[in-house]
């Protein structure tokens, strides 16, 4: 651009009015090497095309200043995970309209450091410590052999009738373990479900087919169906090519289910896991084909589908609680004890969270935000 | 020992990582990431596993004739026009997914995205068969699930609000008809006025929503969503997050060996 034309934008276009109050900051909650810098935006910021981010190591020395980084119009923040630990660092802010600049001031120093303590997850550590305590103790009423009473899941209770039913009819039972990896929570449960079916089917001779979406799901669910015939003292009735890979593409797994249900029609349905789109196509084929259908995800967009479409579902912690309350094993029993008994905790802080801040409302009594201050702390 | 050793690697990784959840420093800060890269080598590795299970299985399907063997052919010869293709294009010109590659062009875009989007759009059929089983409104649960859908239904889609006055009234006339005809049925002259009343009701309320229902449907949908959907949601939330911890804790602790052999 030639000096005469430079002078005429100046005519044409006003210089951007700079970014105020940059601050550097350590990035807190990290693992050190991150700062974090803030401004205001530049009262001309709906005219700024980016903000350009400069900074300069040990002295605000715009000579050593170096730009790490840029960020359009809008923006006040930026993290620049490019330095080193107990630095000092300083920053300015430059804000750009085409060809003209606006430079802010430069912020104070600023140097990063690891933390040992991840302050944003207090509240998840009073949990897992009062969790924890609760654990404790319902273990050890187990181990001295307490009764723990768990109240009665339906689909669980099912488990046994639907397998049954399928063989009556002489027709295998399909078991869906969705779109989860061995990773994911709810897979472990659903092998814990798989397992109990699996055991059920070689007690009836009956057949369990499971096509994967995931290879190491299906080798986890090759060695828990295999367990399952061998417990039952039937390891000669398992076939592994039962367990198979389909596909890693949703609609290609879900037409794949679809025709496996079609041709082989199956007596009872196992939907278990991590379900997304796929849960209706898959329960809906199942129900056009006349079986006993048992869902089972923690998926909560997908759970209103199974209820509609499904005999029995089991929501969210229930499918955890699963391997404990099938098993009726007493230390997999108090840890769902243990749980049960937080729910009622967090149940009754949630009512008396209620019923305080409601008459702080009517009261105007600010005294009554006690708890919701306290809450705050975390 | 065949089952210590797993279980010993599981209780230590368990206890790392809850630990570095709460610790950011190194070496703990970026542990869960370390696992994870080091769970996606090991799964790349097993989906040679997987490739080998698919073949064989459809190959066994092929070999003796079992029903629908045709189709094992076609996935077979799928799966290696696909290997092929996909190699030749990136061989060719860098990568299968770059824009000039005939194999994103021929094979992605016109065969396997609207093969995907097939499958998609059956679901609204299916939506259509499931909510008809779930509406019928035989319990009292499934006429609340009825009245919910259909308030949160019209008051979320353009004219709906008009459209309701409409739906709602003759809704509310079948159901004054019904009471009518029933009425005449009954013995009891208690349950004949209670069928007349329910009548006159379900006529008054036909003028009450006329007048106000189009000005409040928004606002009731809003609710419904906002209120008791919500407080529900959230309920299957937290009781997830607890069985979550529970779950976790007795993999940890070795109590649930499920996925053991």
């Amino acid at each position: 651009m030639t000096a005469l034309s430079t002078v005429l934008l100046f005519l044409i276009v006003q210089f951007p009015a700079p970014p105020q109050n940059v601050r550097a900051y350590d990035t807190p909650n990290d693992a050190g090497n991150s700062i974090t810098v803030t401004w205001d935006l530049s009262p001309d910021d709906s005219v700024v095309s980016r903000y350009e981010i400069y900074r300069s190591k040990g002295e605000p020395s715009v000579d050593s200043a170096v730009v790490v980084g840029s960020v359009l119009r809008g923006s006040t923040q930026f993290e620049d995970n490019s330095v080193e630990n107990n630095v000092h660092y300083y920053y300015f802010v430059r804000a750009w309209v085409d060809t003209l600049y606006a430079d802010s001031k430069w912020s104070a120093a600023a140097y990063a450091k690891p933390q040992w303590f991840h302050t944003g997850r207090k509240s998840a550590l009073v949990i897992l410590i009062f969790f924890g305590i609760l654990l404790f103790y319902y273990l050890q009423k187990a181990k001295q052999g307490a009764e723990l009473y768990i109240r009665r899941i339906a689909g669980l209770e099912a488990v046994d009738e639907a397998v049954g039913r399928s063989t009556e009819m002489g027709r295998p039972i399909l078991f869906i373990l969705g779109l989860g990896f061995v990773s994911d929570i709810p897979t472990l449960a659903a092998l814990a479900i798989l397992k109990r079916v699996s055991k059920k089917a070689a007690e009836y001779e009956s057949e369990v087919i499971v096509p994967c979406y995931d290879p190491v799901v299906m080798t986890a669910a090759q060695e828990v169906v295999k367990e399952g015939y061998m417990e039952a003292g039937r390891p000669d009735l398992y076939n592994e090519r039962n367990i198979y890979y389909l596909t890693a593409d949703q609609f290609g797994y879900a037409a794949g289910v679809d025709g496996i249900m079609v041709r082989e029609k199956p007596g009872a349905v196992f939907l278990q896991g991590l379900f997304y789109a796929e849960s209706l196509i898959l329960a809906e084929t199942g129900h056009s084909i006349g079986a006993i259908q048992i869902s089972g995800t923690t998926a909560v967009t997908q759970l209103p589908f199974f209820i509609a479409a499904t005999d029995y579902t089991l929501i969210g912690e229930e499918m955890y609680a699963a391997s404990a309350y099938l098993s009726k094993d007493p230390l997999s029993l108090s840890t769902i004890k243990a749980e049960d008994v937080a729910k009622m905790v967090f149940v009754a802080l949630f009512v008396l969270g209620v019923v305080l801040e409601t008459l702080a409302v009517i009261t105007g009594n600010q005294s009554f935000h006690f708890l919701k201050n306290w809450f705050a702390l975390f | 020992m065949r089952r210590e050793v797993p279980l010993f690697i599981t209780f230590i990784s368990g206890i790392l990582l809850v630990i570095a959840l709460f610790i950011p420093h190194k070496p703990f800060g970026n542990l869960e990431q370390r696992f994870n890269d080091w769970y996606i080598i090991v799964s790349g590795f097993t989906m040679i596993l997987g490739i080998d299970s698919l073949l064989l299985h459809h190959w066994n399907n092929f070999k003796r004739k079992r029903e629908g063997w045709i189709y094992s052919i076609a996935l077979m010869l799928a799966f290696f026009i696909t290997l092929i293709w996909g190699f030749y294009s990136g061989i060719k010109v860098g990568s299968p997914f770059k824009p000039n590659s005939s194999f994103l062009k021929y094979f992605y875009t016109f065969v396997f995205v609207p093969l995907q989007a097939t499958m998609f759009s059956l679901l609204a059929f299916f939506i259509a068969s499931a909510a008809y089983r779930a509406f019928r409104a035989r319990t009292f649960d499934a006429t609340l699930l009825l009245t919910a859908a259909a308030f949160v239904m019209l008051g979320r889609v353009p004219e709906g609000n008009r459209a309701s006055v409409y739906l709602f009234g003759i809704a509310l006339l079948i159901a004054a008809i019904v009471l009518l005809l029933e009425a005449k049925e009954r013995v009891s002259t208690f349950e004949k006025l209670l069928h007349y009343l329910g009548a006159a009701v379900a006529i008054v309320l036909i003028y009450v929503q006329y007048r106000i229902l189009p000005s409040y449907l928004p606002q009731i949908a809003d609710w419904i969503m906002n209120i008791p959907q919500l407080a529900a949601k959230r309920g299957i939330f937290i009781g997830i997050a607890l069985g979550g911890i529970a779950m976790s804790l007795r993999i940890i602790l070795g109590i649930e060996r499920t996925y053991l052999k």
